[in-house]
């Protein structure tokens, strides 16, 4: 992989989509090139809002926005267009009457880099019929049949809208087969919102978190794990209280587990672990959270804030 | 292809840390040999669950470490280890286990005295097994 780690496939800066319900933003990221970025966050956080405005369907009117290095603003060349596959959360009824190999006979036209041969090799390994409509197909089935029009034109961004919805486990390994495919060259950018822990856990390297229409942060997947732990605590009945607890460095959650026995949430578990020592607490064990734990947190975090 | 690499939930050490520790050992123990094509960069991330960051990362360590070379537009590969490095690697690894050991004596409250005893007395029943097995 030879990509520059600080080159950006997505930049917002000050960017603030609204529309009658909704305000997302102000957007201030980049979104890396050459690397999985998960969007997570509770239904209704954004996800769709901020799809939607790199297909330019949603215009840009306060700040700027710029994708593979073209400036978005709500009517982008095609040039840019075509560098960009897309499979929306839900499929487009208009499409229904049409087989998946219609669709695909379409989206051929609309991409000069459309490859036939990729296609058929998706179907393949997705064990689709393309002669079969859309709307005869089960839900999983269909999905599979857009994922597969949607990457076959190898685009240089790759924009998924909860990919897995209605997968069954086995397509859904096919799915992460496919996908990790399409990253192997090293400068392909994969952008998906997804509520599937293990999906993040598996491919993403950056997470980027909404929540009601803001962002939490774009945190690299790893640096989050590696940083995040829980310490269980135990306190003696001669020495300090748990006043002395809520002190704690890097204190993001704390529980009770058992008398006098306390599950501490740190982010900076060095300075955590030190100064629980310090204080005369014995630390039982550190273990690092898991992303859900860690990713509650979060938004336990910005609900007291509010 | 699949290395026996794991990440341990417990330790402290960082991810990218862990998982640097383990590959060098897997070179340097010579389980994996000279010219042995390494999983892309993905495709480790995938399999360990880590971000692609990480992975890169570790490559390039290892790879300024002399460990492993990486060929444009082929793959990455383990490079050629003298005898020398690999003695003193095996010797390392050695004395980390023996510290190990040593610290889980001493939490049981044993004096030097009597883990050395404990020690010799290990070697010695050792060396009569091996010899009366040959």
């Amino acid at each position: 992989m030879t990509t520059n780690v600080t080159e950006a496939a997505i930049s917002w800066r000050g960017v603030k989509l609204r529309n009658e319900q909704f305000t997302l933003g102000p957007l201030d990221i980049e979104i890396p090139r050459g690397m999985v970025t998960a969007i997570v966050g509770p239904n209704g956080s954004g996800k769709s809002t901020l799809f939607r405005s790199l297909l330019g369907l949603e215009p840009i009117r306060e700040g700027e926005a710029t994708a593979l290095g073209v400036r978005l603003n709500g009517c982008e060349d095609e040039s840019y267009k075509r560098e960009v596959g897309f499979l929306p959360e839900n499929p487009y009824g208009h499409e229904n009457s049409l087989t998946a190999d219609e669709k695909a006979k379409f989206a051929s036209g609309l991409y000069p880099n459309w490859d036939w041969e990729k296609y058929r090799k998706l179907l393949r390994h997705f064990d689709v019929d393309g002669s079969v409509k859309l709307s005869k197909m089960s839900k999983g089935m269909r999905r599979k049949a857009e994922l597969s029009i949607a990457m076959s034109h190898d685009p240089e961004l790759l924009l998924l809208d909860e990919p897995s919805s209605g997968l069954d486990p086995f397509a859904w390994k096919t799915m992460l087969e496919e996908l990790q495919r399409y990253m192997e060259p090293g400068d392909r950018t994969l952008v998906l919102a997804t509520h599937i822990l293990e999906e993040i856990r598996r491919l993403a390297d950056y997470i980027l978190f909404l929540y009601r229409g803001k962002v939490l942060g774009l945190y690299e997947k790893d640096r989050l794990l590696d940083d995040w732990r829980t310490l269980v605590v135990q306190l003696s009945a001669s020495g300090p209280g748990i006043e002395k607890l809520d002190a704690t460095p890097g204190l993001q959650g704390l529980t009770e587990a058992g008398p006098g026995l306390y599950r501490l949430e740190v982010d900076s578990p060095e300075q955590g672990e030190q100064y629980c020592r310090a204080c005369g607490f014995q630390v039982l064990g550190i273990q690092r959270m898991e992303l859900e734990d860690i990713l509650s947190c979060l938004i336990r975090k910005e609900e007291a804030r509010r | 292809m699949w290395l026996p690499i794991r990440i341990d939930e417990q330790r402290p050490e960082p991810l990218y840390h862990q998982i640097e520790v383990q590959l060098r050992g897997l070179i340097l123990g010579g389980q994996l040999q000279e010219g042995t094509m390494l999983p892309s960069i993905r495709e480790l991330a995938v399999g360990l669950k880590c971000s692609a960051i990480t992975i890169r990362r570790v490559y390039q360590d290892l790879e300024n470490e002399g460990l492993i070379r990486t060929r444009q537009g082929t793959g990455t590969f383990v490079a050629g280890v003298e005898t020398s490095v690999r003695d003193e690697h095996r010797l390392e690894r050695a004395s980390e286990e023996l510290e190990r050991a040593l610290e889980a004596g001493l939490q049981l409250h044993c004096t030097f005295d009597e883990l050395e005893g404990l020690f010799r007395d290990l070697i010695r029943r050792k060396k009569d097994s091996k010899e009366g097995s040959s």
